[in-house]
């Protein structure tokens, strides 16, 4: 019996009947079907955060870790970071940096379209043969001394009190003032919003239970995110055992809360 | 023979706390008019702020959200190699498909000859990219004509997209080649 057959027509089956079961005599042809309100329930990610809690949260303290010798370079942490935020062309959320090293030691770094489009080629304009390549994902370091901050003129960017750095929209003025103070660049001024924007960790996704969608979106648990007064959670493990964990530029005294697993020296 | 600078009324340290006080005020004044309601209260910063930030649309659902409503491919996929693979890195963000429970549009899908360049960007095997210990690598051309097919098949023809080694596995099965897991792992979907 041809398998993919069999599928298809279970899936098909399995389909008529959820939807005539959801249908349940509601208006036929209409091209919206209607299912009970809160039909889905989506399983929490983040113990204890959920939908209607107190976002800010002081007895927490998140922290973000990146694995550098886990990651595929695929870009699709970016793709869904672009759809999330619906993030216009040219600008990035995150990003994912490509640097390859040649026999010589010479780094080279490059980002075409920020990592939108994965790394699927090999880069072909390096005259020495390649040693190493490892991928760089950046985003929001959620300083815990940030700079943005501390320039902002109208108090529109600002620090909660569990440790997220986010903008007000409706007071941000616009004037870039933080977009140059950010020692990552992970600032930009909208180019329609026109105020300052950036990444949050995805703040309205854990006001809901869930984890950051670019964590979501990874294949190979490249990007971890938890509680570091959780003391279960992953990021608590690879923060408190003998693991080579380090920040990047800690010599601008920012105190990232953005850690990464098995940084390479030529990073910057 | 110095001249008498005393100024026996005071004025011009009248004059100057007065502009002192007066630009105290105006300051103080403006702040208040400046600053937002309630400013300090939750921080440095307007309150109601970060709920601001809190009530954006979630726009990428996640994968137990899909599961949920898609039983069969539940069954498949967290059977499959591709459990920990999100649904809406081939299907794209979940929003235009469900909101508010409710179905509000189809869902694209990428399949034969468009899903290619979906696979490799996480499985191509180019020299030295990706670090080995993170995902099995094939080149394509390698991998199509190493099974004997021509180099322009697609890969959802012996790859089930969301169990991607079950239809291999089973093939093993029916020629009795299942005693043998290559490298020792056992079959997986
Ligand atoms: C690797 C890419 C990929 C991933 C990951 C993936 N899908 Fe699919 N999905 C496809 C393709 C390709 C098709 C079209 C299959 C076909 O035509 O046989 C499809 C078809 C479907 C269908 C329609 C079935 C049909 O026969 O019409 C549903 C429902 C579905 N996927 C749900 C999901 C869910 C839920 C997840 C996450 C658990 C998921 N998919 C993850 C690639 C993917
Ligand atoms: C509220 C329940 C619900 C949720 C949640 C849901 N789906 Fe569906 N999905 C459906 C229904 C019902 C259909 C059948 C629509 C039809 O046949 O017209 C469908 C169809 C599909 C199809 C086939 C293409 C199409 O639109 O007809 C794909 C692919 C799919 N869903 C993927 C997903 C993915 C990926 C997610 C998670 C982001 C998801 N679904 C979440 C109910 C749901
Ligand atoms: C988002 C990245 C991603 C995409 C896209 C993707 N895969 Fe995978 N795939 C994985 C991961 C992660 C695994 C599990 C780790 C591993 O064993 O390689 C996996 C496992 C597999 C395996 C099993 C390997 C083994 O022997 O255990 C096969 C075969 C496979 N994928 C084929 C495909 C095909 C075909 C497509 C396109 C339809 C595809 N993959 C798309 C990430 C991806
Ligand atoms: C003619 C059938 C066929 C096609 C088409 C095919 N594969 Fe495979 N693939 C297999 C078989 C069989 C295996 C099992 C391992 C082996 O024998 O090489 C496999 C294994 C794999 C693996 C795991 C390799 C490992 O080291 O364990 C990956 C990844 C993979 N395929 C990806 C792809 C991608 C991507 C495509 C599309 C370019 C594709 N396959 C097209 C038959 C196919």
């Amino acid at each position: 019996m041809d398998e993919l057959e069999r599928i298809r027509e279970e899936i098909d089956l399995d389909r008529r009947r959820f939807v005539k079961k959801v249908l349940g005599g509601v208006i036929g042809g209409s091209l919206l079907l209607v299912l009970p309100a809160g039909a889905v329930k989506v399983a929490q990610q983040i113990s204890g955060l959920a939908a209607g809690t107190d976002p800010v949260d002081p007895d927490r303290k998140f922290a973000f870790v990146i694995d550098i010798t886990g990651c595929i370079g695929c870009g699709y942490c970016c793709v869904a970071d672009k759809n999330e935020f619906q993030v216009p062309d040219g600008y990035y959320r995150t990003w994912v940096e490509r640097y390859v090293i040649d026999d010589q030691d010479n780094v080279h770094v490059d980002a075409p379209r920020g990592g939108l489009d994965g790394y699927a080629t090999a880069r072909l304009d390096i005259p020495h043969p390649v040693r190493d390549t490892f991928f760089v994902p950046k985003l929001c370091n959620m300083c815990e001394k940030p700079s943005c901050v501390q320039v902002c003129p109208v108090g529109a960017t600002f620090r909660t009190a569990d440790g997220f750095v986010l903008i007000d929209r409706q007071r941000c003025l616009g004037c870039s003032y933080c977009v140059q103070a950010c020692p990552y660049s992970v600032r930009f001024i909208g180019p329609e919003s026109r105020v300052a924007e950036k990444c949050t960790w995805c703040y309205h996704r854990l006001a809901q239970g869930l984890r950051p969608a670019c964590v979501e979106a990874c294949p190979v648990q490249a990007r971890k995110f938890g509680d570091l007064n959780d003391r279960e959670s992953e990021v608590y493990r690879l923060l408190h055992e003998p693991n080579v964990i380090s920040v990047l530029k800690p010599e601008m005294g920012n105190e990232p809360s953005l850690h990464y697993l098995g940084l390479r020296r030529e990073v910057v | 023979m110095q001249p008498d600078f005393k100024s026996s009324t005071h004025l011009h340290v009248i004059r100057l706390a007065l502009t002192i006080a007066g630009v105290l005020v105006a300051g103080i004044l403006l702040r208040q008019a400046l600053l937002p309601a309630g400013y300090g209260t939750s921080g440095r910063y307007r309150p109601g702020a970060e709920l601001d930030e809190a009530n954006r649309t979630v726009r990428n659902l996640a994968n137990d959200a899909c599961l949920a409503c898609h039983p069969l491919i539940r069954k498949l996929h967290l059977a499959g190699t591709h459990a920990t693979v999100s649904c809406e890195i081939c299907h794209g963000p979940g929003v235009d498909h469900v909101q508010d429970g409710k179905l509000a549009g189809a869902m694209p899908t990428v399949a034969g000859d468009v899903i290619g360049p979906v696979c490799l960007r996480c499985h191509g095997q180019v020299a030295r990219l990706r670090p080995l210990d993170s995902i099995r690598m094939v080149s394509a051309s390698d991998h199509l004509t190493g099974h004997r097919v021509r180099a322009d098949n697609d890969c959802d023809q012996c790859h089930h997209v969301h169990a991607p080694m079950k239809w291999v596995r089973e093939a093993r099965e029916m020629v009795g080649l299942a005693a043998e897991p290559e490298g020792g792992r056992p079959w997986t979907n």
